[in-house]
């Protein structure tokens, strides 16, 4: 606390004149109004008493005196403007970035970041000066506006208030571009919108209000958005996260199930941990990882194949963050794709896909390419009813809503064509990494001729040949279309029908086939549902077609989620971590489930970053990028209050004065 | 302080309550002349007393002849001799009692006109002074009710403004008269000198005595604020006072004390203490008030 005296010595002179002038007329007796009474017998007495009394009794007498000497030294202190060191914004136009990411909710400083970032904004709003505008947002992987700019502090305070923590990534690009538009002409706040101007654009000073675990924003400019970012978190928090959890069967070992986790510490100590599995609820397995600071370590459990099931892991540490001390994983009932073959008779095919093992994965029916004609079978193509549909020398009108196997033909979609037929073509490289070719071995196999396929954008060729490629593979609106550039039976240019290639007879033509229906049915083994991270849609499908289903997050909050159009359903409620269970149409037993994991290296390192890394140059430190650093600190005056509280106290006075308010 | 002085000291209906009423001593003191009340001499009156042994001289006309018939004896009849009362009202005329609405003075006129008026009735002999008022030679004692007139004249003919001190006043009262009856005093007590010797000549002079302690509105509940300098009427004694709750409550305390002094003071020595507002209807005070003392009945 410290003064800076307003008045010059004369004044002060003549201020510090007016108490001892108004003691003065109090003792002066201020003319007393005579009043004739019958006796002064009983007052005398009554007087005489009171003098007897404290001095404290004649002080009570004398309320006004003290209530106008208060007046004055409120006034006099006031002149004196006292003051001591606080903090003060720059600027007077204020974007508040608070980050809700999964980082935020560690608690090493206390309650949580978040908390501490929300008491800062507070902090911020509570210094800006009655003209000052601001506004709040708050980003995760997606911004959110919680107030626009206005001056009503209230307001503000109020929507920081109103700030939800989010088990979210980190992603500032959005939050950025929305304060940029605001504060350059020229932008939008919305990408891909036509130019409206949102607001006045005018320079503004943005506080982004984080730990900094945010990832590069290479293509932003600041234009006149001043960047200031305050840091929250502690320089050594402790954590240990999951960053990765899947499940997979055993390739060797057919009925094994394999669980891999992978461990990350940012705290600054070596730390062993107990890791525990559940499964369905009960603890299956448990191991200890040690997990060196700043580094990652594995962790692998060995499980009987299970045909549905919910697996959990579960860190056994008290860190300073519990979101990514758990990670989930689901396994559903495997269920077997439905394959349409329209083919005009090919006995290789039929025999390599009626195969036991094919029969377990898959549902197959057979067509005649004249089906393909009819409206019935057009709807159901058009409805999603098969996973996948094998073209055997024909091809429909319209591309299905599932994926294609064409065989001989190119796909009537956009993108695909093909050039003359060239005899005898030579194999000369497989994919091999590519499921649909795995085990596949085309060593010696004899092809009367091929049509050299060319794929649309995105299309990769699996085999390829000295004429060009024999089998493409390219994706189509979330289905994939291979094309296999040569006939397995066909009609040679006398007229006679036979086998155009040896492929049939090799073992690898029905390993194929089973790649095939495995990998373009969707037969996924059970292992189905790819877990996905929280906020992000997820893309579901049903067995058989439904009007809708209904998800129940890991809370127990249902949504019921409406068809698109191509018998999928979009969920994007998935912001809660865990397990959400499926239900289809009206079903009570869970059809599916699937996995939320927050998965995050960024989110589970907690330690707080100096730098945020957007192109900002920061022309008092000179360097690229938003440096952590506190607020200006500037004078807090408090004569404001001191005249209010006069004011009062001269209100209070004037009470008194009038009516007589006797103590 | 002068609304009053027009009104009327009795108004008809006060007199009708009056004249039904009868005053009454606690002590039978001996008349002058004839009245309506028994005396402690024996007299002509038609109550029968008692009988005593005729000695000669005695009135043979008081001889209970029946009784000499059956005994042979002469037996003097004896009857209750009635005689007037003595009834004094003394009333305070200090510059003090001119306050109030109605003033102290009015409210005690009008008191001493209404006690007066039952005297009257009861053809007792009415003796109303006001304190001081020796130099203007001593006020004449009437009877009978068509004396009333020279009552109210009388009455009307009261001042304010004898500043003599209470004890001056009553001694000069009880020098001048040695009648005995009942002596009413109307005073508000307020001298500085204090009450007490005024009140030991009245108890010296062994008659039936009430004091009734009249008091202003203004002086029971003080209507005061601010900054005050409280001039004595009587002696322009200054007091300064700043109207505070404390003060105020001080003052009620005082005045309790002082009037509960006065009460105490006057029921150890045999006297009626009333204390009353000028704000309480004389009707009331002599219809209810002083009929619960005895005074009258």
């Amino acid at each position: 606390m410290n003064f800076i005296p307003a008045l010059s010595a004369m004044q002060w002179v003549a201020i510090a004149s007016v108490p001892p002038a108004i003691i003065s007329l109090y003792f002066l007796k201020l003319k007393r109004q005579p009043v004739e009474v019958p006796s002064t017998y009983l007052w005398t007495r009554t007087i005489e008493d009171l003098h007897v009394n404290s001095i404290w009794q004649r002080l009570r007498q004398s309320l006004l005196l003290f209530l106008q000497l208060l007046i004055l030294l409120l006034a006099i202190l006031a002149c004196l403007r006292p003051g001591w060191r606080g903090t003060k914004l720059i600027g007077d136009r204020f974007i508040f970035m608070v980050d809700t990411s999964a980082s935020m909710s560690a608690t090493d400083v206390g309650p949580t970041r978040l908390d501490a970032a929300k008491k800062q904004a507070l902090a911020f709003i509570d210094q800006m000066e009655s003209s000052d505008v601001a506004m709040v947002i708050s980003f995760s992987d997606v911004p959110r506006i919680e107030q626009a700019f206005t001056n009503n502090r209230s307001s503000l305070r109020q929507a920081v208030n109103k700030i939800k923590q989010t088990n979210r990534r980190t992603n500032i690009s959005e939050a950025l571009r929305h304060a940029s538009g605001l504060a350059n002409p020229g932008r939008t706040s919305e990408a891909g919108t036509s130019d409206v101007q949102v607001a006045d654009a005018l320079p503004a000073t943005m506080y982004i209000i984080s730990d900094g675990g945010v990832p590069a924003v290479p293509d932003f400019s600041p234009g006149n958005l001043t960047a200031k970012y305050i840091k929250i978190g502690t320089a050594t928090p402790k954590n240990i996260g999951i960053v990765a959890f899947s499940t997979q069967r055993n390739s060797e070992k057919p009925g094994q199930l394999q669980a891999f986790a992978r461990l990350e510490n940012s705290g600054e100590e070596d730390i062993e941990v107990d890791v525990a599995l559940y499964l369905d609820g009960g603890l299956v397995d448990a191991s200890s990882v040690a997990v060196p600071t700043d580094g990652a370590e594995g962790v692998n459990f060995v499980l009987n194949d299970i045909e549905s099931a919910t697996l959990k892991l579960e860190v056994q540490y008290n860190d300073d963050m519990s979101l990514d001390n758990a990670a989930f994983a689901t396994i559903n009932t495997p269920r077997r794709a439905r394959v349409l073959v329209v083919t005009p008779g090919n006995d290789a095919l039929k025999f390599a896909i009626t195969t036991t093992a094919a029969s377990k994965v898959a549902d197959v029916s057979f067509a005649e390419p004249a089906t393909l004609e009819t409206k019935e079978h057009e709807t159901l193509a058009l409805s999603g009813a098969y996973d996948l549909i094998i073209y055997d020398r024909c091809v429909p009108k319209m591309m299905p809503e599932s994926n294609t196997l064409f065989i001989g033909r190119v796909p009537p979609a956009e993108g695909w064509s093909a050039e003359a037929a060239s005899p005898s073509p030579l194999v000369i490289d497989i994919d091999r990494l590519h499921p649909l070719m795995h085990l596949v071995e085309l060593g010696s196999i004899l092809i009367y001729e091929s049509l050299p396929i060319k794929g649309p954008e995105g299309a990769t060729s699996l085999i390829d040949a000295d004429s060009g490629s024999l089998l493409t593979i390219a994706p189509r609106q979330g289905f994939e279309d291979v094309a296999l550039a040569f006939e397995l039976v066909g009609t040679y240019p006398d007229g006679d029908v036979n086998a155009k290639t040896n492929w049939p007879r090799r073992k690898s033509f029905p390993v194929f086939v089973m790649n095939a229906l495995r990998y373009l049915g969707g037969a996924r083994a059970g292992l189905a549902v790819k877990g996905s991270q929280p906020g992000q849609p997820i893309k579901l499908h049903t067995e058989v077609p439904a009007e809708q289903i209904t998800v129940e997050s890991p809370t127990g909050v249902h949504t019921k989620v409406p068809r698109e159009s191509q018998n999928s359903f979009i969920f994007s409620h998935a912001d809660e971590l865990g397990v959400y269970v499926v239900r289809e149409g009206s079903e009570r037993e869970a059809g599916q489930h699937f996995a939320i994991n927050l998965f995050d290296s960024r989110e589970s390192d907690l330690v707080p970053r100096e730098v945020i890394d957007i192109p900002y140059f920061d022309e008092t430190t000179e360097q690229v990028g938003v440096h952590a650093s506190i607020a200006e600190p500037s004078r807090k005056e408090m004569w404001k209050w001191l005249l209010i509280g006069g004011l009062i106290v001269l209100i209070f006075e004037w009470y008194v004065y009038n009516r007589r308010v006797y103590l | 302080m002068t609304t009053t002085e027009s009104t009327p000291l009795l108004s008809p209906q006060l007199l009708a309550q009056l004249e039904r009423l009868e005053l009454v001593s606690r002590k039978i003191f001996r008349g002058r002349l004839k009245g309506e009340r028994r005396s402690k001499r024996k007299g002509q009156s038609v109550e029968f007393a008692d009988f005593r042994n005729y000695v000669p001289g005695d009135d043979i006309r008081f001889i209970d002849w029946n009784l000499y018939a059956r005994l042979d004896k002469l037996f003097l009849k004896l009857f209750l001799e009635e005689e007037d009362l003595h009834f004094y009202t003394l009333i305070d005329t200090s510059s003090s009692m001119d306050f109030g609405e109605p003033t102290k003075l009015q409210y005690a006129k009008q008191l001493a006109a209404a006690l007066g008026f039952i005297g009257l009735c009861r053809a007792d002999r009415v003796k109303i002074e006001a304190l001081g008022d020796s130099r203007r030679g001593a006020a004449p004692a009437i009877r009978g009710r068509a004396s009333m007139w020279r009552m109210l004249e009388q009455l009307n003919s009261i001042e304010p403004g004898n500043n003599i001190s209470l004890a001056d006043g009553v001694k000069d009262f009880c020098l001048r008269n040695t009648g005995q009856g009942i002596l009413v005093l109307i005073t508000d007590l307020m001298d500085k000198a204090g009450y007490e010797s005024a009140l030991r000549f009245l108890l010296a002079k062994n008659i039936d005595v009430y004091v009734i302690h009249v008091l202003s509105q203004a002086e029971i509940e003080p209507d005061v604020t601010g900054d005050l300098r409280l001039v004595d009427c009587e002696d322009a004694d200054v007091a300064e006072i700043t109207v505070s709750r404390p003060l105020l409550n001080r003052y009620k305390q005082t005045l309790a004390t002082f009037i509960g002094g006065a009460r105490e003071y006057c029921t150890r020595r045999g006297m009626s203490y009333l204390m009353t507002s000028t704000e309480t209807p004389v009707e009331q005070l002599v219809g209810s008030y002083l009929r619960q003392r005895g005074l009258v009945r």
